[in-house]
């Protein structure tokens, strides 16, 4: 008996190598354990055992049982295995390229104006929002630009009709609605509702009436930053600069400010840059940002205490920083989205 | 500006390199934009030489060899000559070894032909003064031997063009700038010295090249002040003259025009000389054209005159745009002999109004619109008549008619000294200040005050109207002291409440959204045309977008919407076969609310699917379901649950959509909207789109943007398993799933009561054809119930399900598919 089933075993474990489906599993599955199956044909012959042998060749009987059912269920799980993966088709070439698309990326500029948020950010600057439609007032009356300042002129500046309406950008009074020149509006409108201290950066588009060329566009981009406190200086307005500048050109940028004039700030400052970057370009200073100490007359116009506190404001081409960092030697590129210039900078 | 420095070293002592020069004009706000060298330029090391002896060359029969003397004290030098237009006795340029010529040609001491050579001797072409290469320069006047050839030809000058900001008119001339830089080089400043003093008494015998001048616009001309020169020799200027004029540009016409020209340049104040002759009546009359008046002007263009504008004219008609320019009928030019000179001050406002209205910018205007000097309205005349007399002759009449008076200009300025350091934030004595302000010609003064102290006071003189109160005077010391002082310090930086505004934070979480789904910003402009307006929208409703003064028909209106900027960009890439197919933006539009524009924060994206797309494997191509994905999912990001708003068909007045494959959820009057889906066929065909574009809108009003999102507070959860039961219905075909998803959920929510929850309806199936009655479709849910406290029993989930199945019978015109 033991002998027969050691036989009946090992020849189910040569006999399992040769299935491979499951009619082959079925059929082999009877050739053993089927009403005319080997193990059950010996186990029909329990009957012919003496009985005091019975619990040991049952014991037995029993166990080689579960080594066949233990047996059955490997070769199921691995038929199922073998299904699953028959499936899937052949094996991919790796090397196909996915349908799915290429990678997104965000426009130069924005990445550009973000970076310099964060470098702003880092020092306690947070980002504020205003509106590119404004009025005369924001633009310039509140930044103490004179009312026949060339600025206004309908030649530089865009401007809606009289009978323009807008929901939800306010006037102060009558003054007409115009497209923002600069961002420093933003700051007006943020001091209005804020008091000191005060450290914001507004970035966000801009518009003069420039017909379009290599360094020119109706529309760009500039970042506007406003520092307000007690006894701010014009050494702090130039370690903020400092900062800034080795911060996005390296460590070795050295910074130069030349006076200017803005009519909202005084001093007021056009801040050049240099470093090593500069030297393949041939150039010793590149100018970058203007600033300057916030006038007084603005403060007056947004209700600050001219005497308590003094601040400093800056600005900047997000267009010219990008065209620095980026090399880029024409406006236009932004502003064709050409798939070929957006992809470059995907990171 | 164009500045001589031949031409400032007549104010100043300038010794400085033309490199100093333009880095101090830079540094105290004179941004240069360029740099000519004209003339000879410097050569130091080229000098005077006498030939002393000349024989000819043992080895070369051209060459000879000359001994030749360079000043006294200086050894005689060999030098070998290949020219033969020279005698011994001559005197010509030497460069000596070292010296560098034009084009970098570098003179050395070298042997020619087994000759030893100690230099060169040139021809006008090697010193860039002629064209004259035969022959060596044959220095005719026969200077000093050893003087150095700039000093011969003193033609070499540099002339910058710098850019001067419009707060400092004062600048607009030659001794403006010559102060600027000698308070920056800490040297003094030399005025013109006049000769031919006026003596006022004259002034009783007015009248005999005019009998009177009136001023009827005096508001605009508070000043006005003539002369007369009788006897004047009209020639062309003399070379000096001449010189100075051209090296800034200008063309010189005769002496009379050329001395106007020369002092408005070298003073800043412009003049106006009249050909007495010319002048009818023997009137002069400052006053307003009348509307529609002519006249003539030097550049020989007919203008029509505007009642604001300035004349000045004679008794019959306008001889001169007060300010601007004069006209040809009153030249003063070769058969002139008695001539009337101008000097005035006109108001700055009304000149730039003449002059940006009749579109003429003259070197007159520009300095007047942004002010003279009041107080150097008599100064530049008698500059000019001093010049006048010197050079074209003639008498002085009648002293000075002077009509108005010089407007006031009195400032004073109290300074704390304390208060100019806490600005610029590091120490400055009070020396290096007063020094400071008083080389820019103000005038500080130290008063005592009772309690033993004292304050400074500063005058301001008239020429410097920009200066107004203590921190213009800050900018002065700054300026002058040297921005390159300011000391670097670390960042000041102390903590700050305050976040990003969260329109922001919004929107760059929606970029980041968006590349991570393959698309790619772009960046278009803010500008469309009302043509394009019209063709996207069927009704006419472009007139409050439209800019007062666009640039361009094609840039005449605010853009109301990215996608058709988008388009461009899908256009322009088709064309160039770039492959690109999804972009988005991110920016301000502008949308029509009940007559009103509202300034939107709008996202926008599209996908193109194009119609040949070729590629070995492809997905289904986005439809409808992708765009509402996209949508939703950006107004979550701003915190918005697109998923309980309602949904509906965009409007028909909207007819970039295709009917049936896009949608609305929102409204832009109620401060958000959104749009998405497939862009109408037609419109495509138009951009020549050959496929299939999504897209999708999500609009917000800014205002909608203020808040800080609330931070999640966290809800407990059951840990039971939920129970799942089927239901189909039959649903009229128009009916949106949506709505009968609700009526579901409302009705399952009323069947379990507080017992347990009916936690989800989910739609799983949608159907319509065979089996289904007409006019219907069957929607196909799955309901979850669960409890929070228990695994729930079968029983009691199958009476909620049979009351639900119940009350849609009963309550609904659905009908429960069996």
């Amino acid at each position: 008996m033991e002998k027969e089933l050691q036989s009946i075993l090992e020849r189910a474990k040569l006999g399992a190598k040769a299935v491979a489906t499951r009619a082959d599993l079925e059929a082999f599955k009877a050739r053993l354990v089927g009403p005319n199956g080997e193990l059950t044909r010996l186990m029909k012959g329990m009957a012919d055992v003496p009985k005091e042998e019975k619990p040991e060749v049952g014991r037995r009987l029993n166990e080689g049982k579960k080594e066949l059912e233990s047996l059955f269920s490997g070769l199921l799980e691995g038929i199922e295995l073998n299904e699953s993966a028959a499936r899937l088709g052949p094996p991919v070439d790796p090397s196909l390229p996915s349908p799915d698309g290429g990678p997104g990326s965000q426009h130069p500029l924005a990445q550009v104006r973000e970076e310099i948020c964060s470098v702003f950010r880092k020092v306690g600057f947070s980002v504020v929002e205003g509106p590119e439609v404004e009025t005369e007032y924001y633009c310039f009356d509140a930044l103490n630009t004179p009312s026949d300042h060339p600025a206004r002129d309908l030649q530089d500046t865009y401007y809606l009709p009289e009978s323009a309406r807008f929901g939800n950008v306010s006037k102060k009074e009558t003054e007409r609605y115009l497209l923002r020149t600069h961002t420093s509006s933003v700051q007006i409108r943020h001091m209005l509702k804020t008091p000191p201290p005060v450290r914001v950066i507004s970035p966000g588009r801009c518009f003069r009436r420039d017909t379009a060329d290599a360094t020119h566009s109706a529309n760009f981009h500039q970042i506007e930053g406003l520092y307000v406190d007690e006894d701010v200086s014009v050494k702090d307005l130039k370690a903020l600069l400092d900062y800034f500048i080795r911060t996005l050109l390296g460590k070795d940028a050295r910074t130069r400010f030349r006076p200017h004039f803005f009519p909202y700030t005084e001093p007021s400052f056009e801040v050049d840059f240099s470093s090593s970057h500069l030297e393949k370009l041939g150039t010793d200073w590149i100018e970058i940002a203007g600033c300057g100490i916030v006038h007084p007359a603005v403060f007056d116009a947004v209700g600050y205490d001219r005497e308590k506190y003094s601040g400093f404001a800056f600005g900047m081409g997000i267009e010219r920083i990008a065209m620095i960092l980026f090399g880029i030697d024409d406006i236009r590129y932004f502003y064709q989205n050409d798939i070929r210039f957006l992809q470059q900078f995907a990171r | 500006m164009k500045l001589s420095t031949q031409w400032l070293k007549q104010y100043v002592d300038l010794d400085q390199s033309p490199e100093a020069i333009e880095e101090a004009l830079t540094l105290i706000g004179f941004e240069v934009e360029g740099k000519r060298h004209t003339g000879l330029p410097e050569l130091p090391g080229v000098v005077v030489g006498e030939v002393l002896a000349s024989e000819p060359h043992p080895n070369a029969d051209r060459l000879s060899v000359c001994r030749v003397s360079i000043g006294p004290g200086e050894e005689q030098r060999e030098i070998v000559c290949g020219a033969s237009n020279y005698k011994v006795g001559d005197r010509v340029p030497v460069a000596l070894p070292g010296a560098v010529l034009p084009g970098d040609f570098k003179i050395k001491s070298s042997k020619l032909r087994g000759v030893r050579s100690e230099g060169m001797m040139c021809s006008g072409k090697e010193l860039g003064v002629t064209d004259d290469a035969e022959g060596l320069l044959i220095l005719e006047d026969r200077p000093e031997v050893g003087t150095p050839i700039n000093d011969v030809f003193a033609g070499g000058d540099v002339v910058y063009d710098v850019e001067v900001t419009p707060n400092r008119p004062d600048c607009l001339s030659h001794l403006g700038m010559a102060r600027e830089l000698a308070a920056y080089f800490g040297q003094a400043l030399n005025y013109p010295s006049l000769t031919h003093a006026l003596s006022p008494e004259e002034e009783t015998t007015r009248g005999r090249l005019l009998d009177d001048v009136t001023v009827e616009a005096e508001t605009d001309c508070p000043l006005y002040m003539a002369y007369m020169v009788t006897g004047v020799r009209v020639a062309p200027s003399p070379e000096w003259l001449k010189r100075a004029l051209r090296s800034i540009g200008l063309r010189p016409i005769n002496n009379v025009v050329d001395i106007t020209n020369y002092v408005l340049h070298e003073l800043g104040q412009p003049l106006h000389a009249f050909d007495a002759a010319k002048i009818g009546g023997r009137n002069l009359v400052v006053r307003h054209a009348r509307e529609g008046e002519k006249i003539v002007t030097l550049d020989d263009k007919e203008r029509e005159l505007a009642k604001s504008m300035m004349v000045i004219a004679d008794s019959a008609e306008p001889l001169v745009v007060a300010g601007v320019m004069g006209s040809v009928d009153a030249e003063v030019d070769e058969s002139s002999t008695d001539i009337v000179l101008e000097s005035a001050y006109f108001r700055p406002g009304s000149i730039r109004r003449t002059s940006r209205r009749l579109g003429l910018s003259s070197d007159s205007s520009y300095r007047f619109e942004r002010g003279v000097d009041p107080r150097g309205v008599k100064y530049a005349a008698q500059r000019a008549l001093d010049l006048i007399l010197e050079i074209a002759g003639g008498r002085i009449e009648a002293g000075e008619i002077q009509v108005g008076e010089e407007p006031v200009f009195e400032q004073e300025i109290e300074l704390d000294f304390d208060f100019v350091r806490r600005r610029c934030g590091f120490e400055i004595g009070d020396e290096t200040i007063q020094a400071v302000l008083e080389s820019l010609e103000l005038t500080v003064a130290r008063h005592e005050t009772r309690d033993m102290g004292y304050r400074w006071v500063v005058r301001v003189p008239s020429f410097r109207s920009d200066l107004e109160e203590p921190i213009d005077l800050v900018e002065e010391v700054v300026r002058i002291h040297g921005t390159d002082k300011i000391p670097e310090s670390p960042v000041r930086c102390t903590g700050l409440e305050g976040e990003d505004d969260f329109q922001v934070v919004f929107n760059r979480k929606a970029a980041e959204y968006l590349v991570g789904r393959h698309f790619n910003e772009c960046f278009n402009y803010s500008f469309r045309s009302e043509a394009e307006l019209n063709k996207w929208f069927s009704r006419a409703g472009a007139d409050s977008l439209k800019l007062s003064n666009p640039l361009s028909s094609d840039q005449s209106h605010l853009r109301w919407s990215l996608i058709p900027g988008l388009l461009d960009v899908l256009v322009l890439n088709r064309r160039r076969k770039t492959g690109g197919v999804r972009f988005f933006e991110r920016g301000k539009c502008f949308r029509e609310v009940e007559g009103e524009v509202m300034e939107t924060n709008a996202v926008s994206f599209v996908i193109f699917n194009p119609g040949d797309l070729r590629f070995w494997k492809t997905r289904e191509p986005a439809d409808f379901f992708t765009a509402k994905n996209i949508v939703f999912h950006l107004a979550r990001l701003a915190g918005f649950d697109l998923g309980a708003e309602r949904i509906e068909a965009v409007p028909m007045c909207d007819s970039a959509w295709q009917e049936g494959h896009s949608a609305k959820v929102g409204d832009i009057s109620r401060g958000l909207e959104t749009r998405m889906g497939m862009l109408n066929f037609a419109l495509l065909k138009e951009y020549d789109l050959d496929g299939t574009v999504i897209c999708g809108i999500l609009e917000i009003l800014p205002e909608k943007l203020e808040f800080v999102p609330p931070r999640p507070v966290f809800r407990p959860f059951s840990l039971y398993p939920a129970a799942e039961r089927d239901i189909a219905l039959y649903v009229p075909r128009e009916e949106m799933a949506e709505t009968v998803r609700i009526k579901l959920e409302e009705i399952g929510r009323k069947a379990t009561g507080d017992v347990f929850v009916l936690e989800e309806v989910v739609l799983f199936d949608v159907y319509e054809g065979k089996g289904v009655p007409e006019d219907r479709k069957s929607l196909a849910f799955s309901l979850s119930f669960r409890a929070n406290d228990r695994t729930l029993a079968e029983d009691e989930v199958n009476a909620a399900f049979n009351k639900i199945q119940e009350d849609v019978s009963n309550d609904t015109e659905y009908r429960i598919r069996k």
